[in-house]
């Protein structure tokens, strides 16, 4: 049963450098934390600038399906001049970008992204021909590479701190593909943030676009003045639109990734602190036994010289 | 006289927050100027500079270079919204040159491959790279 004291003491020793490790990597998500809110507020100012101009844009083609889907009509002629990425159509295929780290360590930051996400496409679809995938990050590409599914776009190594540039082409062909019709939804599947110690599971919806409220724009009276047409500045404003909220998903995920990894390490920390306690009294009772049967041996030596 | 507020917005944050009396920007109609109490307008942008002065005529206070994006005017509240943009005193003319080459060799390679996708980026690439050399030469 007993260790010896030397091996014990190896132990602690060892247990004391992991968890100076682990507590540093702690603060330096912490302090990726820190800046990675940052940048959510900064994109927070600009979503909500380009969600209301196109709001107020789109106004008039939203009341339309409205007054339509009131009288219950579906999918009417009437809506053919509704720009194509506000329109519904039938659903044949769904495109999905999944979210995940590249990095481990980041606790069930990863497993719970990948477990729901696939419950989800288990439960929605018959088969794999249903569903595209495009991944983010090395843990989900890999995942579902070796599950055989069929990925579209894969991106790696986005970095603590994304910036818009990297993530263009992802964008690009993701909105590509929807207008080739290679799918005809477009869900983004990510933790979000809520707190340093929360995240949740989040599959959002965003081709076509479907989260304007009417109600919003009527607060402005005012007419613009459009040029060159409307229909221009939409082609325009809605990928802008339909790339911002997918960065923003991005953004928000590694923040969430961040919070994570900081919560995962801080528990290790804890752990080790845990495990070097355990290990000193472990040590302390060896070396105290030790020591009491010395004296039994000695004790019992001198008796017998008597 | 009432000032323009003017914000530049991108995602990686606030470009530019202030006030003007007067601002010059380009669409791909061509060039348009905002004096206080315009009416409320939206517009593209071409990818080029925005100038922002005192007044009409007057003292430049800034000038940016936009990768295009939209213009919204109300209420003397103009939003630029664009994937990114940058002042002319904070671009990285080297970085912007190693753009610009890498763009011309990406045309090049498109062109040979009769590549139509990746000639328009490649273009919009360099134009980009072009814009942002022109503007912080300014």
């Amino acid at each position: 049963m007993a260790e010896s004291l030397v091996e014990i003491k190896r132990k602690i020793a060892s247990t004391k450098k992991t968890s100076h490790i682990t507590s540093a990597m702690q603060m330096v998500s912490g302090a990726k934390l820190s800046r990675s809110e940052q940048a959510s507020r900064n994109y927070q100012r600009y979503a909500a600038k380009v969600r209301e101009v196109l709001t107020h844009l789109a106004a008039a083609q939203l009341e339309e399906m409205d007054s339509e889907s009131d009288e219950g009509s579906g999918l009417g002629e009437e809506k053919a001049d509704m720009h194509m990425m506000l329109k519904p159509r039938p659903v044949k295929r769904t495109g999905y970008i999944v979210i995940t780290s590249d990095k481990g360590l980041a606790g069930g930051y990863n497993s719970s992204i990948i477990k729901q996400t696939l419950q989800m496409l288990t439960s929605d679809h018959k088969s794999d021909s249903e569903y595209v995938l495009m991944t983010v990050g090395r843990t989900g590409t890999d995942f579902f590479r070796k599950r055989g599914s069929n990925i579209a776009y894969e991106l790696l190594n986005v970095s603590d701190q994304p910036v818009f540039d990297e993530l263009s082409e992802l964008v690009r062909s993701a909105i590509q593909m929807y207008e080739q019709g290679i799918y005809d939804e477009l869900y983004v599947c990510y933790n979000h943030h809520i707190n340093s110690l929360s995240s949740q599971y989040r599959a959002e919806k965003m081709l076509p676009v479907s989260d304007l409220e009417v109600e919003e724009v009527k607060k402005y009276e005012q007419e613009y003045i459009l040029e060159p047409s409307e229909d221009v500045i939409l082609d325009q404003l809605l990928p802008q639109y339909a790339a911002s909220l997918i960065y923003g998903a991005v953004l928000d995920s590694k923040t969430a990734e961040h919070a994570a990894r900081m919560t995962a390490m801080k528990s290790a920390t804890d752990n080790a602190a845990q495990i070097i306690d355990n290990l000193s009294l472990k040590y302390n009772h060896a070396r105290q036994a030790a020591i009491t049967q010395e004296i039994t041996e000695i004790v019992g030596g001198a008796a017998a010289l008597e | 006289m009432s000032k323009l507020h003017i914000q530049v917005v991108t995602p990686d944050g606030l470009v530019f927050d202030g006030d003007a009396g007067f601002l010059v920007a380009r669409t791909p109609e061509g060039e348009i100027g905002i004096m206080s109490n315009h009416l409320p307008l939206i517009v593209p942008l071409a990818i080029d500079s925005l100038v922002i002065k005192e007044e009409r005529g007057g003292k430049i206070i800034m000038t940016i270079a936009v990768n295009g994006g939209i213009m919204e005017v109300r209420d003397n509240q103009v939003s630029i919204l664009a994937d990114s943009a940058e002042q002319a005193g904070e671009i990285d003319l080297d970085r912007a040159m190693r753009a610009k080459e890498r763009a011309e060799r990406n045309l090049e390679k498109a062109k040979k491959d009769h590549h139509i996708d990746n000639m328009k980026r490649a273009e919009v690439a360099l134009n980009r790279a072009i814009n942002r050399i022109h503007v912080s030469r300014k």
